[in-house]
């Protein structure tokens, strides 16, 4: 068996506190589910929190239909597996507008069909309390938040009045229409989320291990032609390269490392010795300077 | 075993090899006052102790260039203030969690405000740490903010702390002018119970004493601030202390399985073993601590666990599982130290409620009785208490709740209190005395109002004896307590059927 050292045993036990205290204090919580690495790890911990119950909330996928083709076949094979409770939204309203990545910048396409998509179906739902995957370690203004991240009504966070959040004690008690975003995964670094994935064995999308992909280089970034949806420039025809990517979102907005890393043990390799950040290949982030914030002030997780 | 595996997988009893870092991480918090430097100190030592990725190098150094206030050298905090309203006003307005590895150690650095107006977010960050740096100006030596973060680090239950002189370039690199400080600095550290202080004088602008020993300073010859933070032992809890666990929540699954699901705050249990809930004094026997992971023969603290005992004993969230010998008083009279965190000032005649571990229990009356002194550290007698104030007070509860003395189990002896009406966490409190509650609804003076089911027959009459509806009861007890008391009522409830 498997031993865990105290460390990941202390960021386990802290993540199932946490869904636990969650799970006490509100009506109506609901797991946002992105289908990548840290999504994997938060769905597990999720279900060793409440085992042998059965998952005592649903589990929610923003979907904006330029996900990757693998990332959908994942998504349905683990709730069809695990017996999950998946709802999928998308903003029919944005498709119908014809809404995409390749004709809006990032910040308009991520907003409509991301941002007000999940306040959506946050809505939609009734949803006093969604859990997210996001870490401290990723971001500037995420290294800010707390674990209970407490919204305005209309989703709205303002980081200068965050809650107090002293010792382990959770405050879950909500003022009038206010909501909250959970983050269970705070305190996980980006090779916390790896070695956990070797250790406990889970499974994530193929994408993240490296093999011979079709990809035309843009901008210095490497894109994944993943369908014929995919926008080429003139000149760009696609190549086939050895890439892996150590984030995933929509296809056309997220950019691949070339890598050898083609299973677990080298992906942690690759991960520890890494010198550049991992939201380095989100295009989102690097729209404008502070954009996750201004991001994270209109409802984006 | 996986490659990943190696640094993780260490059996029982195995002997580790310096570089393996199997250790939980260290949590440190920066503290003092306002431009004392923390940030500036913090990204230097993320920069030299290589907690900084080669985007994130260039990005700091392209916002230096564009924006920095240091001329052309790089401005270190770039790298902390991650909100734009703080690179905008160049101040820390929330507290930034970083982490990073050494060759020998795991961090995460909790980069606090200075800010008297973001006292309460520095405090959420000292809860959560076991070292602190407060850091001192060499020009200015140790201010008010100081005073008041050295006491809210007391406050919270940090035992070590860095006292870090900064901006020693500034004095000239003066011997004289370091140990003023220090000597000021133990002075004021024998009102508070810290179990070491190290006192570290550095430049963090220049690198010095941070990451790399000091040339303009020969007659220091302790360590650099890199160096103690990799070998400080950040333990102080007693080895031998007893078992608690607050129940989180029951859960039920097929084939009848009924678990308690808890944090063990402290101690060790053992399946076999007897344990108490200490509210009712009920006992049984521990028959399976179960994990998704399989069954486990032992929990201590800091495990997330599930508890299945013998019999049945009727308890839900709130409960605390404790051994038998000795248990947390069943309480419902505390006095406790609390920092006010809240803009809106204690107000005798609002509603709160005391949120320790896993319960939430009304609180009857609440009197302050003194306020720490910020210039002298000492104790001044007082009925009020505003934002970022340390005050004494006692609180009287609408029922007992179990609690222990912050000193001996911390996790059972904390609290924070909650605004019953928006919700707000007003106060976060640490418990110095309890008073076992007479529970026995008779020994209440004749005008506090005792809701219980007889009295709130007709509002719950909907609800049985399951725990579950009991569960309910409490709760619609307790709002109807928050109304009546915010119209001047006495109220206490009393679940017993």
């Amino acid at each position: 068996m498997t031993v865990l050292t105290s460390h990941l045993k202390l960021l386990e036990a802290e993540s199932i506190h946490i869904f636990r205290e969650a799970a006490a204090q509100f009506r109506l919580p609901v797991l946002l589910y992105s289908i990548g690495k840290d999504s994997t790890v938060l769905l597990h911990l999720a279900r060793k929190a409440f085992w042998p119950a059965k998952l005592p909330f649903p589990v929610l996928h923003v979907d904006t239909t330029w996900k990757f083709h693998d990332m959908i076949a994942f998504r349905d094979r683990t709730a069809k597996e695990l017996g999950l409770d998946l709802i999928v939204h998308t903003n029919h309203d944005g498709l119908a507008k014809g809404i995409n990545p390749f004709d809006h910048s990032p910040s308009v396409y991520t907003d409509i069909m991301k941002t007000q998509a999940l306040r959506k179906a946050l809505d939609d739902g009734g949803f006093d309390a969604a859990f997210g995957g996001a870490r401290r370690d990723e971001e500037a203004s995420r290294a800010k938040e707390r674990v209970f991240s407490f919204r305005a009504p209309g989703h709205r966070w303002d980081p200068r009045l965050q809650r107090p959040e002293m010792w382990q004690l959770l405050n879950g008690r909500l003022g009038k229409d206010e909501t909250v975003r959970i983050f269970p995964l705070s305190n996980w670094t980006e090779a916390d989320v790896w070695r956990y994935i070797t250790l406990e064995k889970l499974e994530v999308v193929p994408l993240y291990f490296a093999k011979e992909r079709p990809v035309v280089e843009r901008d210095g970034q490497l894109l994944l032609v993943d369908d014929e949806r995919m926008r080429l420039k003139p000149g760009e025809t696609p190549e086939m390269r050895k890439v892996r990517f150590r984030t995933l979102g929509c296809y056309p907005l997220s950019a691949a490392i070339e890598s050898d890393a083609a299973d677990l043990d080298a992906v942690v390799q690759e991960t520890l010795t890494a010198r550049v950040s991992e939201r380095s290949g989100r295009l989102i982030d690097h729209d404008q300077d502070g954009a996750m914030e201004m991001k994270k002030r209109e409802g984006y997780f | 075993m996986t490659l990943a595996a190696l640094d993780e997988k260490v059996p029982e009893g195995t002997i580790l090899a310096p570089d393996q870092k199997s250790e939980a991480m260290l949590r440190l918090l920066t503290c003092g006052s306002v431009d004392d430097g923390k940030s500036t100190l913090i990204g230097r030592l993320l920069w030299d102790a290589a907690g900084v990725t080669e985007d994130q190098r260039a990005a700091v150094m392209h916002a230096s260039h564009a924006r920095g206030v240091n001329g052309e050298k790089i401005d270190f905090s770039l790298l902390l203030d991650g909100l734009q309203a703080e690179r905008e006003q160049g101040i820390t307005i929330d507290i930034a969690w970083r982490y990073f590895e050494t060759e020998r150690r795991r961090f995460v650095i909790i980069d606090s405000p200075g800010h008297e107006q973001y006292t309460r977010n520095m405090a959420t960050g000292a809860s959560h740490a076991d070292i602190a740096i407060l850091l001192v100006d060499a020009r200015h030596g140790v201010k008010r903010q100081t005073r008041r973060h050295a006491a809210i680090c007391n406050l919270v239950g940090i035992k070590k702390v860095i006292l870090a002189v900064n901006k020693m370039d500034q004095i000239d690199w003066s011997e004289e002018g370091y140990r003023a400080i220090e000597a000021d600095f133990q002075k004021l550290a024998e009102k508070f119970s810290f179990a070491e202080i190290t006192s570290i004088p550095v430049a963090a602008l220049t690198g010095a004493n941070v990451a790399a020993r000091s040339a303009e300073m020969p007659w220091y010859s302790g360590p650099t601030l890199l160096d103690y933070l990799e070998n400080v032992d950040p333990k102080t809890v007693a080895e031998d202390v007893p078992f608690r666990m607050p129940v989180q929540l029951v859960l039920r699954a097929a084939d009848d399985f009924r678990g308690y699901a808890g944090t063990v705050t402290s101690g060790k249990i053992t399946v076999g073993d007897r344990v108490v809930d200490a509210r009712s004094g009920l006992g049984a026997t521990l028959r399976r601590i179960s994990t998704m992971s399989g069954d486990q023969p032992f929990a201590t603290s800091g495990d997330a666990v599930t508890l299945v005992l013998d019999t049945d004993l009727d308890i839900s969230r709130g409960a605390v599982l404790s051994e038998v010998k000795r248990r947390p008083v069943n309480a419902d009279v505390i006095e406790a130290r609390l920092v006010w965190l809240a803009e809106t000032p204690f107000d005798p005649e609002a509603g709160y409620l005391l949120r320790s571990a896993t319960d939430l229990t009304p609180v009857t009356s609440m009197s302050v009785s003194a306020l720490v002194d910020f210039e002298t550290l000492g104790s001044t007698p007082a009925h009020e208490c505003n934002v970022n104030d340390i005050a004494d007070c006692r609180i009287l509860l609408g029922r007992a709740t179990a609690l222990d003395l912050f000193s001996e189990l911390p996790f059972t002896g904390n609290f924070v209190l909650v605004n019953a009406i928006d919700g707000a966490t007003v106060a976060g409190g640490v418990i110095s005395w309890v008073q076992a509650g007479s529970a026995a609804a008779d020994d209440v003076d004749e005008n506090v109002l005792v809701l219980d089911r007889a009295r709130l027959a007709g509002l719950c009459s909907d609800l049985g004896n399951s725990p579950a509806d009991s569960t309910e009861f409490e709760r619609r007890a307790q709002e109807v307590a928050i109304l009546l008391r915010s119209a001047g009522v006495p109220v206490l409830i009393d679940t017993d059927q």
